[in-house]
């Protein structure tokens, strides 16, 4: 194993992080190689230093001014209370019900153009004798 | 971790005071992982209340999966993680460079021994010193250093609340105090 390795083990060796196994070879490698031996003093100095880190505390009065604001934050309304999923799901929905409302107004709009040219088509008597053609082409496109 | 089940289950119920004494148990938690990866004490105050006010919307949608101090610290580390990236989008950043007298006060720590320390060096200069440390770190290495330095939490956890896997844990660990040892070179005079 290089010496890299065992630098990783080490790390996870200060946490009491590693199996007994990598434990024995980890204190075998130690005794032989001195860079990681000075590895491991410097990582206890830093672990030194985090515990001596006192834990603060947040201001006087901190649940007062928190419960003031959950307060104000009731009065607003709270849609997740009544509607039990997420934003992006409603927005999904929202978006599926727009696109079915576009296709069905575009299916409206094909058909209403469709029956204004067939009845264009009824009216003109010039196209007489190209009527079905004409009316195929309002359904179906351009032929050929 | 069976008390805090029972006052969550409360709580949904309705009772203001199970959420009041969840806030009481974790507040300086919260407080503490929040301050250690922003590293300013006001903006961590105010990100500590948002926290809670998460959990008392979100309340509801906690299935229980995990202990509740794991989705507790989610909720802190995802909000401190947000706050970060806003702040990179506004360019602000702190100092994060040690002056000569940081320097030589911190190399006193670290040689002195462990009962001499507080009358060496006044905590608060110990904190500033430790808080610059970590401020000059990316992100993931402060958020994990200080889920496991800070608020001894195992690699288990850590890797629950940080949703990555042992591995990483192991790997970000390391990496995370190989950068430290970078910020801290002046410790190692023969250059190691």
């Amino acid at each position: 194993m290089s010496c890299e390795k065992f630098k990783i083990l080490l790390s996870a060796y200060l946490d009491q992080e590693i199996t007994e196994e990598e434990e024995e070879k980890l204190i075998e490698h130690l005794k032989k190689c001195a860079d990681c031996a000075r590895e491991l003093e410097y990582l206890k100095g830093i672990k030194r230093v985090f515990l001596l880190k006192e834990r603060k505390e947040p201001q006087e009065f901190f649940e007062t001014r928190l419960f003031a604001r959950i307060k104000d934050k009731r009065k607003e309304p709270m849609w997740h209370v009544y509607l039990p999923v997420s934003k992006k799901s409603i927005l999904a929905v929202l978006v599926f019900f727009l696109l079915i409302g576009g296709l069905l107004n575009y299916r409206n709009f094909l058909s209403q153009r469709r029956a204004e040219k067939t009845s264009d088509l009824l009216i003109d008597t010039e196209l007489e004798e190209n009527f079905e053609e004409e009316l195929l082409e309002i359904y179906y496109g351009p032929l050929g | 971790m069976e008390e805090d089940f029972q006052l969550l289950d409360k709580f949904k119920k309705g009772d203001q005071h199970a959420f009041e004494s969840l806030v009481r148990k974790y507040k300086i938690t919260v407080f503490n992982t929040i301050y250690s990866i922003i590293g300013n004490t006001e903006e961590a105050e105010d990100i500590t209340q948002e926290v809670f006010l998460k959990v008392y919307t979100k309340a509801g949608s906690f299935k229980g999966k995990s202990s509740f101090s794991t989705w507790l610290y989610r909720i802190t580390v995802n909000r401190c993680v947000d706050e970060i990236r806003k702040r990179n989008n506004k360019i602000i950043s702190y100092e994060t460079e040690f002056d000569e007298e940081e320097k030589l006060k911190l190399k006193n720590i670290l040689a002195s021994k462990e009962a001499d320390i507080t009358e060496e060096l006044r905590k608060k200069e110990l904190e500033d010193i430790i808080q610059k440390a970590m401020n000059s770190l990316p992100e993931k290495y402060r958020i994990i250093l200080t889920l496991k330095e800070i608020e001894g939490l195992s690699y288990n956890e850590i890797s629950q609340i940080m949703k990555i896997s042992l591995a990483k844990v192991k790997i970000w660990l390391f990496r995370a105090r190989q950068k430290l040892k970078g910020k801290l070179t002046f410790l190692y005079p023969q250059g190691e």
